[in-house]
């Protein structure tokens, strides 16, 4: 709300600098934008929370001034001569949606003559930002400033037998604005009609036919309340927003309408001429009288922290206009003024009474009582899991959680159902809340190659969003996800110390699955515990043409809230062995599709009791191994808790390790 | 010289790349590395050189585009073998020793103004790290982290936080509505309804996440962002104790003592509310916006089972972004999505 300074001064007496009242009403509500000189004026630029549209008006500017201030509001009288035939005798008024328009007053003027406005309204406007139109026009406008109750001025003869239906748009009504578009208005709107046509879009603005020209000689004036609801959804809907529709939608003063609609025909007929017709006809809801609130003092202390004075409290809400009904030692009940329709509770008169005594009374060093806050486990997990990928050089990405569909579908490997999808018209595109974290990293990851980061080695930590259980929310979880240029092993040990770092004291079982996400071969599923927690391999190449990159990468996506199960977050020590340990290398040679898991397990079920562990060094195929054939080479380490082994023990272990190889895999010693 | 053929060399480059790795991976005696060695980085027949070759031949912009990976090829490939040589030594085949031992008995004396051999090293994303400090000083202050879901009923992003039904803030325009009851939360304040639907009071907790707003996007604006909430509720709570918290949370975030002022303001959910400025000089400094706060309105607390008239409390929100973006001097908030490692590897 733009407000001038020479403007407030008609109301409260300012003799203050500007930078002081600004202050004054930012410490007190009325947060401060801006200030800028407008020909011999000043325009503050004022925040008006949407509780507080009294204050989108001069008055309701300076009646907080006043308050801060300590000094007089003085409000104009309204005056002026009337004349016969009445109003109601000239028009009428007919309101078949009350629900929507609870309250409208028209007033009627006639002989006005239609020219520009006189300096002094010209340049009031001015300062507000306002565009100048004609004398009448600007009067109306000059109101909705004044008092934050927006008019209308129709031309009177223009209007179909001379008066004011108010009721819901027909199907296939349209209306052509004084914005000169057409609009196609719809049934639940309020519209304002005379006897045959819409003539305006209630609240939100008027129509070209009957808008007020220079050949207009009466005039019929609106003042009107309307539903804030139906006005949002309609300026919404036909794209229009207005300072009428602006001030609608926060709710206007009903006990305040009929002081605006006579301020409005006293200054048309000082700037335009004319005399006012005896009285309004008028379909109006009476206005209920504000309930009385109970402040106690002793919620203030409790609320804000501070002790203020009964007797100021008092003060203070009296100034704000509220009347007293009754007081007491330990309390105060007084009415709100019709215009504070954000004062209903007792908690409303805490924050009033606090921001007008000043919260710079709050003290910032009371003593606040210490408590307990122990971290949780998944906010460990979490840590965890960041700490290790940090580690082992990857960089945390953080990207958006909407996809597009193709981005969706490219890396579809935990849902098959349908994509949970967000209704706006800002995300036409990018709609589709994400199933998997891999696509996003790595369309990050292209990003890099294309500012010449070729190997940028990323991961993220954030929820996936798969369709919901029948009932209920959605299923959300938390996952991450790695791209990376290593090869399938390095990632596989980045994850496997994932797994070590959160002490999870379970074995990730790798298992090839061919998917189209993955290159044929080189693709896997994760399983905890015959639970499938992750997918993992080398990217295809239909992902690698899809997202044009220039070589193809690994990526790995684990859902950790089945890894955070199994992290043991406060490790127990196991004894650390102080009996030297007897290490024994192997290579074998075994036949091409054996997995080195085969050998592994081989070897640990013919080991007997002492092996405590096993190393895989190296694979090797080529001469002198036949084809078909390849080398595992690994190491065993051997140890008993009690005594040191001997020789022969290991050996005879080792002998039976390599028996069960040759019978159970055809596996040869390589020498 | 056209595109296809650079794409070419770099496919055929790193093919070459994938294999000497490997085959320095696999080697297993001194003989096998050096059989590598030469086959893969031998000065005169070795396959590194072919490309040495057609990167001397190359034009300036081919040049550029081609020479950054072949270095870092020509690199990595240097490590691999000097990782394989170490390994295939008879003493460190059992992994008793450091390589300390194996060089300690060269000749000449050690370049100590070469440049050392870094591991890679990640970064956490800079909205990580301010997250992460804010939830570790208020947990210092004895608030637990708590979380929800991003994806909210209307309940706990609205109702429950005394937004009505006719509330402008429900409009399905400013907001990412899934389905009819369903939508992307507006603010991290639905976590405070779910934790004292869960508890009886005394609750302290801070929730921090993503939250979606329907916002144009520029500088200063995304549609998705970080926030940090915070509530505390007991018997005793009141507007003091939060302007005190948040004193000590702002000096212990900026490491010096800081002034803190309320402006009024409004929000649904609070009542007072305030607007949070900081300031570090009394004397004619300048404020700067922290974020908004107040005290709990009691409709929230009746929508939860607490009674006003026993409990009082406080709620705030800060914005992650807004606080990282001003500690690091970003000025962009879109470059915390893009994710380009230039950005990242700073912080």
């Amino acid at each position: 709300m733009i407000v001038s300074w020479n403007w407030l001064k008609q109301y409260v007496k300012l003799d203050i600098s500007v930078d002081e009242l600004v202050h004054r009403l930012t410490m007190t509500g009325l947060n401060h934008e801006s200030t800028g000189d407008v020909e011999g004026d000043i325009a503050i630029d004022l925040e008006v929370t949407s509780n507080r549209p009294d204050c989108l008006g001069h008055i309701g500017v300076a009646r907080e001034a006043a308050v801060v201030l300590g000094r007089e509001l003085t409000v104009p009288e309204v005056k002026f001569p009337t004349s016969k035939p009445a109003a109601s005798d000239v028009t009428g008024v007919e309101v078949s949606c009350p629900d929507l328009c609870p309250r409208y007053l028209a007033r009627v003027i006639r002989g006005v003559k239609i020219g520009p406005s006189p300096d002094w309204l010209r340049r009031r406007l001015a300062t507000c930002g306002a565009q100048s139109i004609n004398n009448v026009v600007d009067v109306t406008n000059y109101v909705l400033l004044e008092v934050s109750q927006p008019l209308h001025a129709f031309d009177f003869d223009k209007l179909a037998e001379h008066r004011i239906v108010v009721r819901r748009a027909r199907p296939g009504e349209a209306i052509v604005a004084i914005n000169q578009k057409k609009y196609e208005l719809r049934p639940d709107m309020c519209v304002i009609a005379d006897a045959s046509r819409v003539v305006a879009v209630a609240g939100v603005m008027g129509g070209f036919d009957t808008e007020v020209s220079d050949r207009t000689a009466n005039l019929l004036i609106e003042a009107a309340e309307f539903d804030p609801v139906s006005i949002r959804r309609t300026g919404r809907a036909l794209g229009l927003s207005s300072e009428s529709s602006y001030r609608f939608e926060r709710g206007i003063d009903a006990a305040g309408l009929d002081w605006a609609s006579r301020r409005c025909c006293q200054l048309i007929t000082e700037v335009a001429g004319g005399t006012v017709a005896d009285g309004v006809a008028a379909v109006a809801a009476p206005v209920a009288p504000r309930l009385p609130i109970v402040l106690r003092f002793a919620q203030l202390k409790r609320i804000l922290g501070i002790e203020i004075e009964p007797e100021k409290a008092r003060d203070i809400l009296l100034r704000l206009g509220l009347a007293e009904v009754r007081r007491d030692a330990t309390t105060v009940e007084v009415r709100p003024p019709s215009w504070r329709r954000d004062l209903e509770r007792e908690i409303d008169l805490v924050e009033e009474v606090g921001r007008i005594h000043g919260y710079e009374h709050v003290p910032e060093d009371v003593e606040v009582p210490m408590t307990a806050a122990p971290r949780g486990a998944a906010e460990r997990v979490e840590s965890t899991v960041r700490h290790t990928l940090v580690a082992a050089g990857f960089f945390e990405a953080a990207t958006m959680s909407f996809v597009d569909e193709r981005l969706l579908e490219s890396f579809r490997v935990w849902s098959s159902g349908k994509p949970l999808a967000v209704d706006h018209s800002t995300r036409r595109q990018e709609n589709l809340l994400r199933q998997s974290l891999v696509p996003s990293l790595l369309a990050a990851r292209r990003l890099n190659e294309s500012h010449g980061t070729l190997d940028s080695e990323l991961f993220e930590l954030a929820r996936v969003y798969l369709p919901a259980a029948p009932a209920g929310l959605p299923n959300e979880r938390t996952h991450f996800a790695l791209v990376s240029g290593r090869d399938l092993r390095e990632l596989k040990g980045v994850i496997e110390n994932l797994l070590v770092a959160l002490h999870a004291g379970v074995t990730l079982e790798a298992t090839n699955v061919e998917r189209p996400e993955f290159a044929p071969g080189r693709g896997a599923e994760l399983h905890v515990g015959g639970e499938l927690v992750g997918y993992f391999g080398q990217t295809s190449d239909r992902l690698v043409a899809q997202f044009d990159l220039r070589t193809a990468c690994c990526v790995a996506e684990l859902n950790l809230d089945r890894l955070a199960g199994a992290a043991q977050l406060i490790p127990q020590l196991r004894t650390v062995p102080h009996l030297p340990a007897s290490q024994r290398e192997l290579s074998l040679i075994v036949d091409e599709p054996a997995h080195w898991s085969a050998v592994e397990s081989a070897v640990r079920s013919a080991a007997g009791p002492h092996l405590e562990s096993i190393q895989f060094l190296d694979l090797y195929r080529g001469k002198p191994i036949p084809a078909g054939r390849k080398s595992l080479h690994f190491s065993m380490t051997f140890r008993a808790p009690d005594r040191t082994l001997t020789h022969a023990e290991v050996d005879q272990s080792q002998a039976a390790i390599i028996d069960a190889c040759k019978r159970g895999l055809n596996a040869e010693l390589r020498e | 010289m056209d595109a296809n053929e650079l794409n070419k060399a770099l496919a055929d480059l790193e093919v070459l790349a994938r294999e000497a790795t490997e085959a320095f991976a696999a080697a297993s005696s001194a003989d096998d590395v050096e059989k590598s060695r030469i086959r893969f980085l031998g000065q005169k027949h070795g396959r590194i050189e072919e490309f040495e070759a057609f990167f001397k031949n190359l034009p300036k912009e081919g040049k550029k585009a081609f020479g950054m990976r072949f270095n870092e090829v020509k690199t990595a490939l240097k490590q691999a073998h000097e990782q394989s040589v170490v390994r295939v030594r008879p003493e460190a085949r059992v992994g008793a020793t450091s390589s300390v031992a194996l060089h300690s008995s060269a000749a000449v004396r050690f370049d100590f103004s070469l440049p050392g051999l870094r591991p890679r090293l990640g970064r956490k994303h800079p909205l990580t790290q301010t997250a992460e400090e804010l939830v570790d000083i208020f947990g210092r202050f004895g608030f637990t982290l708590a979380t929800g879901p991003e994806i909210e009923d209307e309940r706990h992003n609205f109702e429950a936080l005394n937004i009505p039904l006719a509330h402008p803030a429900r409009d399905p325009a400013d907001n990412f509505y899934v389905d009819d009851k369903t939508l992307l939360r507006s603010q991290t304040s639905t976590v405070q309804i779910r934790e004292m639907e869960k508890q009886p009071p005394p609750v302290r907790v801070v929730a921090i996440g993503r939250v979606y707003r329907p916002d144009a996007i520029d500088a200063t604006h995304s549609c998705m962002f970080h926030q940090i909430e915070g509530l505390y509720v007991d018997k005793k709570v009141t507007l003091a104790d939060l302007k005190t918290v948040l004193r000590l949370f702002a000096a212990s975030y900026l490491g010096h003592d800081v002034h803190i002022r309320f402006r009024p303001s409004f929000f649904p959910f609070t009542e007072p509310s305030v607007e949070v400025d900081m300031s570090w000089d009394l004397r004619g400094g300048k404020w700067i916006e922290l974020g908004g706060a107040g005290m709990v309105d009691p409709n929230v607390f009746r929508a939860v089972g607490y009674d006003p008239e026993i409990y009082s409390g406080f709620a705030f929100g800060l914005g992650i972004e807004r606080m990282c973006m001003r500690r690091h001097g970003i000025n962009d908030i879109r470059q915390f999505y893009e994710n380009d490692v230039r950005f990242l590897e700073q912080f």
